[in-house]
């Protein structure tokens, strides 16, 4: 290699590499495509797939597309703003464009959760609080909104396969913060519940598919 | 700046004063260019360690965001040190001239983030305020070229594959790493100005490359399904149009190579719920003039064979991080012919500097570190050097000196942090020594040991 050959080498690279529609991690493009931030941007936290790897970071695989395109619309506006969301989302969906939310939500809708690990465990207390409630608390059971499976319906998100971290700490958001206001019905739901509550509902759903 | 007694409380408040201005809406360059908070990229909001997600807006070219229209930042290091025992010194003024003196250390100055879609750069100068000492014992400041990473990258991926790839024109080995593990990378941050601070833990032994910095490197890598990552180049000197890498650095203390040397680097990396583990290997050859000003002999070079082992295992759950490291670098070095193997002293019984024809120094770095909400912290860090015992080492002067001619140096090293906001920092450090220069008692021939040397530093780190 001569030292000589390095400027005009990064010169033509530089020239070649303007714009790369196709494979760019431009979040301030709107001609980039949202399957093109989903797997050039987001699959950084969240998989290629949605199916992410770290609890940190909720998993999108299957999840209802009315509901991210809300999400990420509240990280856009700032209404959304729990810590997850200003610490990480705030700033990459600053400067995205309607169709390129509205298309990376159809990207994650159409995805489909990795099969679960272990068989749905047999945490009743969970099970209970998903399938029935606490009617003697006014807790409403997570079904009667989310699907029979969990599955989610429109605005109201897919709860099954989800990290059970996630499903904890968004909990918490719910019951003791105004940081969430597009979910202020979780509030009421979740005003009753107890620690020990939150966490048998987060280990069911984690467990379900 | 006026010497204050250490660690005295108007030390504390003048400079967590002195951080008020930074406001809380202007990030740095990368962050400016992400919108992300900064611990998105940097384990517990630790500078220089990189999240999963950190590691991966690297290895794209710090492409990912928008570009900014101000691609710069700054940060500055205040800090005060204190040396356990400096009564065994023929003149404690001059051997610990900073000592319990509040400094403005370094600042430095970056250029950096997202060019096009596919070439991004990381540009640092730094100016040191205590570069040099002048024989009238005064100190000077001095700026120069640090770390630099301009780099070109792609990536292809699908459900099926995920290949990164890209090209990086550097000026130091490993710099272009992701690991904290990499030589260019772990460091207790931030490094004040070593020569006003001579027993810290910046200037106790890290595992390195014997060819130093302020080179000019370019490497081609590869990410595959972010499990392998590979890495390949080669160093030559900064000179001609590569000479910006080093600018700044005065030729005497430049490090001259023989055409190009080779680097390369092998790491396994796996993640799994919240945690990530790697362990890597690297090695350099590397081929260094003796005299950085006369290259034209090439019988007066000295060859190193660097060969090094890392590991780093991360747990990142909000609010918790755990971070470990551990390096260990194998050094081999091999005198021209007109420095090996000299007799130990002349005809006239003057000590000749070198006896032996090779060296080798082997050098282990571990630390464990736990941030509670990227905002408290605390860690312990392990360091021991070993290696050949070479007459080119005595040296009988008191407090700096080496009777043993041998080089091995140990100890702890121990910290506790404060990250009041995402720009400002503030640390102590404490650093214990088991041995220094070749022992553990009367390491300098005049009464001096290892633990004399243990020592406290504060800093106060503040970067906008």
């Amino acid at each position: 290699m001569n030292v000589r050959m390095m400027v005009p080498l990064a010169l033509g690279i530089a020239a070649a590499a303007c714009s790369n529609l196709p494979r760019s991690r431009d979040l301030g493009n709107p001609e980039v495509s949202g399957a093109t931030l989903a797997r050039q941007v987001c699959s950084n936290c969240h998989g290629v797939t949605g199916d992410s790897i770290s609890p940190n970071m909720p998993k999108l695989a299957a999840q209802q597309r009315e509901y991210l395109s809300a999400q990420l619309r509240g990280f856009r506006s700032h209404s959304r703003r729990d810590p997850a969301g200003f610490e990480y989302m705030w700033g990459i969906s600053r400067s995205l464009t309607d169709k390129q939310i509205e298309e990376l939500a159809d990207y994650y809708a159409a995805q489909t959760m990795a099969r679960a690990v272990s068989p749905v465990s047999a945490n009743e207390r969970g099970h209970a609080l998903f399938a029935a409630g606490a009617p003697d608390r006014g807790v409403p059971p997570c079904s009667s909104c989310h699907g029979d499976q969990g599955q989610g319906n429109g605005k109201f998100p897919r709860l099954a396969g989800q990290h059970a971290d996630y499903l904890v700490k968004q909990l918490t958001v719910f019951q003791r913060t105004d940081e969430r206001p597009e979910g202020a019905i979780m509030k009421v739901v979740a005003h009753a519940l107890t620690r020990d509550d939150i966490e048998a509902a987060a280990a069911y759903l984690q467990d379900s598919r | 700046m006026r010497a204050i007694r250490f660690p005295g409380m108007s030390v504390v408040l003048l400079v967590f004063c002195a951080l008020q201005p930074f406001d809380a809406s202007a990030l740095p360059a990368f962050a400016r260019q992400t919108g992300q908070n900064c611990m998105a990229c940097h384990a517990g909001g630790q500078f220089p360690e990189l999240t999963p997600y950190g590691r991966l807006f690297k290895l794209t070219g710090y492409t990912l965001g928008e570009r900014s229209a101000v691609p710069f930042s700054a940060m500055a290091v205040a800090s005060d040190s204190h040396v356990q025992n400096t009564s065994k010194s023929d003149d404690s003024k001059a051997d610990f001239q900073k000592n319990n003196s509040l400094i403005f250390a370094t600042a430095s100055a970056f250029a950096a983030g997202k060019i096009t879609d596919n070439l991004g750069a990381f540009l640092q100068v730094t100016y040191d305020n205590y570069a040099s000492l002048s024989d009238d014992g005064k100190f000077h400041g001095h700026t120069s070229a640090d770390n630099m990473d301009i780099r070109y990258a792609d990536r292809s991926i699908d459900e099926h594959r995920d290949i990164i790839f890209g090209v990086s024109a550097n000026n130091n080995p490993s710099v272009a790493d992701v690991w904290n593990s990499a030589p260019a990378w772990m460091q207790y941050v931030p490094v004040p100005s070593p020569t006003s601070s001579s027993f810290i833990d910046g200037n106790a032994p890290y595992p390195g490359y014997a060819a130093g910095g302020n080179l000019a490197g370019l490497t081609g890598y590869l990410f595959w399904n972010q499990q392998i990552y590979a890495e390949i180049g080669a160093y030559r000197s900064a000179t001609g149009i590569a000479s910006f890498m080093s600018a700044g650095v005065a030729d005497a203390e430049k490090t001259r190579l023989q055409g190009s040397n080779p680097y390369w680097r092998l790491a396994w990396n796996h993640g799994w719920g919240a945690h990530s583990l790697m362990f890597g290997t690297s090695g350099m050859n590397a081929k260094i003039f003796d005299d950085p000003l006369d290259t034209a002999d090439a019988s007066t070079v000295h060859r190193f064979r660097d060969i090094g082992f890392d590991a780093q295992y991360q747990y990142l759950l909000d609010p918790h991080t755990v971070t470990v490291q551990a390096a260990y670098m194998h050094d081999n070095h091999r005198y021209p012919a007109f420095l090996a193997d000299q007799p130990a002293s002349d005809a006239a019984g003057n000590p000749l500097p070198n006896t032996n024809a090779r060296d080798h120094l082997d050098v282990f770095r571990a630390k464990a570190t736990y941030v509670y909400a990227a905002r408290y912290g605390a860690s312990l860090g392990f360091f021991n050097q070993t290696g050949s015992t070479n007459s080119a080492l005595y040296d009988p002067t008191r407090v700096y000196g080496n009777i043993s001619a041998n080089p091995a140096v140990r100890g702890l090293t121990s910290e506790i942090f404060w990250t009041p906001v995402q720009y400002a920092r503030i640390g102590l450090q404490f650093t214990a020594y088991g041995k220094y220069n070749g022992a553990t008692h009367n390491y300098d021939g005049a009464g001096r040991n290892a633990s004399d040397n243990n020592s406290v530093f504060l800093y106060f780190w503040g970067a906008y």
